[in-house]
């Protein structure tokens, strides 16, 4: 299988803190990467520099065949990132939002890919209503739907849980499974549970360094639970 | 469910990542800026409280000239009270405008898009300079109307819109840009206060120079109309200029 | 990558080894400067004040000022500071260049001076101001000018103090000199060259004489190096508390 996702020593410092410590691993396309780590670990600062909103210190990203560094533009042609802001303008429509990134990414006919979407979200019939009127679940569905306006091959969820319950928890799951098809995913999230049934590679992560990486099938949920309480706890405690 | 394979139809031409073609800078332009006027012709939030601040600011300055005698004194006056009913009410505005922004993660949204950091920066700048022309087509008149028993402007005075327009272009562009940096502080409606009031002297001085050199007319009119104006517009060039140089630093 | 071929400012660099030899050398020119201004120099008139005035319960119009030997003290700190902001500025972009923030550091450092100094100018020029025009303030395109950098430079520290991510609040720090370095220079020149037919502006007398000239090359030439000697030390603290703290968390991480 071809390489989505490359990260190669990737470093990001600034004064003498090091948020993210020579970060090393390649995701095949189609892979579901979970990054799992505490509070202050990096996992976040890792997700801005895939989606060109940090720059690294040092070490390469290599995203669809695109280097970050050198063409920014280019890659973000090629993502998409649902994060637990949803990045719509509450006082426009789910729609226009959704028109509105439409145009700004080019796409041919706009109004054609933005009914689909919503419809793929099942929120084609609240589409002339403004954002401000919907509930947090409903947001976080429109903000998939403005996530996958471009088509990307590698989309980014930043905790895309919080502040969601447990039933707008399982129509996310859903609907992320039923978009899935050959993109590539890399989620940060710190529900372990959440994190592995998606999941088909893991990250942990521990004052930016890699602490594990490999696929999740290569052992079951509790020696996971056993590796993470071991290698992560032993610095929080 | 069926809607799920309706949509894997649909999608079922795509080549990795690249459905699209990047718009010219000129649609992204004018898409940003039909998204500012769209959310704020909806709620109206924006003009409506720039009006009404604006309003009281000259009841302010009522009650402040209320013991003053009338007389051709008060034009040489009256040129910087226009012009700090303007820098009151701006400061109120590009206070708000900034915040809409960051409210939701929506700038976020937007650097994701492949699209310049000067163009958010442009779009953002204009949608400011039109909701400030706005809120002064009806607050100068009304200004005038409370005033004008005080003295009788010179035949220039309707001169006055061209520092008007040179004022607010210098202050939507400066504005826009240091609302940036603000939006992002603790405390951030004053310490926009206290960047923007410094940093638009320059401006502010050569308008109140140019608007009072209309208001008086005559030989002070030709003294120093022109050059005010001039030196205003070349402040506008280059702080525009270096805002927008600088704007790809601020919002990344 | 490229941040390994970059010189960045170190502590016991060059810089180090000037300044004992600069302090010396700072403090002994003020001191002549000094001297000179009030045993070399003739007295001056003070500047022309418009019609008669009441200065210290005498009228004058026109007179002979020992207040005026402030001057030698007030335009080389002027100067000073001015350059002081220049140099933050110069750090400010190398900061937006590389990211690296030693720039940052050294930035923050410059203004830091420059505050120092533009305060000190405040303070001369409100002295000269009081006591040959006999009035607190006045909007003269010098004062109107310091008083605006003097308010960007105090932005700038509070500016700093309400952003708590270290990258954005250098960020916007740089930024926020760049903006300040090119407006101060504007400011100066549309107050100037704004006709003063509506705004009577104070004269000033114009020229100096030569010894004029020395005493205050001196001066400035000591008030520069004294101002460089400020931030070599500075810096010097500020960095080595850097380390400290790195070492510390390094420590921290170790056990």
């Amino acid at each position: 299988m071809e390489t989505a996702l490359s990260v190669d020593h990737l470093t990001k410092s600034f004064g003498g803190r090091k948020a993210v410590d020579d970060v090393s691993f390649a995701l095949p396309e189609g892979a579901f990467l979970s990054v799992f780590g505490p509070n202050g670990a990096g996992k976040t600062t890792l997700l801005r520099m895939l989606a060109t909103l940090s720059r690294p210190t040092e070490g390469t990203i290599t995203l669809a065949g695109i280097d970050v560094k050198e063409e920014p533009e280019r890659v973000r042609e090629a993502i998409g990132l649902i994060s637990h802001n949803p990045m719509l303008y509450p006082d426009l429509t789910a729609e226009e939002n959704l028109l509105l990134y439409a145009k700004l990414y080019g796409v041919s006919d706009p109004q054609k890919r933005v009914i689909e979407l919503l419809d793929a979200v099942g929120l084609k019939h609240r589409r002339l209503d403004r954002v401000r009127t919907f509930s947090r679940g409903m947001t976080q569905r429109v903000s998939i739907a403005r996530a996958l306006v471009n088509d990307p091959s590698v989309v980014l969820l930043d905790e895309p849980y919080s502040g969601l319950d447990p039933h707008a928890m399982h129509i996310f799951d859903e609907l992320i499974a039923s978009v899935r098809e050959d993109r590539t995913f890399v989620m940060v999230s710190h529900d372990l549970d959440k994190g592995l049934a998606l999941a088909s590679h893991v990250l942990v992560l521990a004052r930016g360094r890699v602490v594990h990486f490999g696929e999740k099938d290569q052992m079951s949920p509790d020696e996971f639970a056993d590796l993470y309480r071991t290698t992560v706890g032993m610095g929080v405690s | 469910m069926e809607r799920e394979s309706e949509y894997r139809a649909a999608d079922r031409g795509r080549m990795s990542g690249s459905c699209c073609k990047a718009p010219s800078t000129w649609t992204q332009y004018k898409t940003l800026l039909a998204k500012d006027l769209k959310a704020e012709f909806r709620t109206k939030d924006m003009i409506v409280s720039m009006g009404i601040y604006a309003f009281l600011v000259i009841v302010v300055f009522g009650v402040a000239l209320s013991f003053a005698r009338p007389g051709s004194e008060f034009l040489e006056v009256s040129g910087g009270l226009l012009w700090a009913l303007v820098v009151f009410t701006s400061l109120l505005g590009l206070n708000r405008s900034f915040s809409k922004e960051t409210e939701n993660g929506c700038l976020e949204g937007l650097l994701l898009a492949p699209l310049d950091r000067g163009v958010i920066f442009l779009a953002k700048a204009t949608s400011n300079l039109v909701f400030l022309a706005l809120v002064e087509v009806i607050a100068v008149p009304l200004y005038w109307v409370f005033f004008s028993s005080f003295a009788a402007p010179a035949d220039t005075g309707w001169l006055l819109v061209v520092p008007l327009v040179v004022g607010s272009i210098g202050i939507a562009g400066i504005g826009t840009m240091l609302s940036t940096i603000t939006a992002a502080t603790r405390g951030k409606d004053v310490m926009l206060a206290l960047l923007f009031v410094p940093v638009i002297f320059p401006l502010l001085y050569a308008c109140v120079s140019a608007t009072t050199c209309a208001l008086v007319g005559g030989d002070v009119f030709a003294d120093g109309f022109f050059t005010s104006l001039a030196l205003g517009a070349g402040y506008d060039v280059i702080m525009i200029l270096a805002s927008w140089v600088l704007y790809d630093f601020v919002v990344n | 990558m490229t941040d390994k071929k970059l010189k960045l400012p170190e502590v016991g660099q060059w810089p180090d080894k000037l300044v004992v030899p600069a302090l010396i050398a700072g403090a002994v020119l003020s001191t002549v400067g000094f001297l000179m201004a009030f045993f070399y120099v003739a007295p001056v008139g003070g500047a022309a004040v418009n019609g008669a005035e009441l200065i210290g319960d005498v009228m004058v119009s026109q007179k002979m000022l020992l207040s005026q030997k402030i001057f030698y003290f007030h335009m080389p700190v002027a100067i000073t500071s001015f350059l002081a902001l220049g140099f933050g500025c110069y750090y400010a972009v190398r900061f937006l260049m590389t990211k690296n923030q030693r720039f940052d550091t050294c930035s923050r450092i410059c203004l830091e001076i420059a505050l120092l100094f533009v305060v000190l100018t405040m303070i001369t020029g409100e002295m000269w101001t009081r006591f040959e025009w006999g009035v607190w303030w006045s909007w003269e395109p010098r004062l109107t000018t310091y008083l605006i950098l003097m308010l960007i430079v105090i932005a700038y520290f509070v500016l700093r103090s309400s952003v708590d991510e270290p990258e954005r609040r250098a960020t916007f720090a740089a930024v926020v000199a760049i903006i300040a370095t090119i407006d101060v220079p504007i400011c100066f020149m549309i107050t100037r060259l704004i006709p003063s037919s509506i705004h009577p502006v104070v004269l000033r007398e114009g020229g100096m004489s030569p010894e004029m000239g020395l005493c205050v090359g001196l001066c400035a030439l000591g008030m520069l190096l004294v101002g460089f000697v400020l931030y070599r030390t500075r810096f010097n603290q500020v960095r080595l508390t850097q380390r400290v703290e790195a070492l510390k968390e390094t420590v921290d991480d170790e056990r």
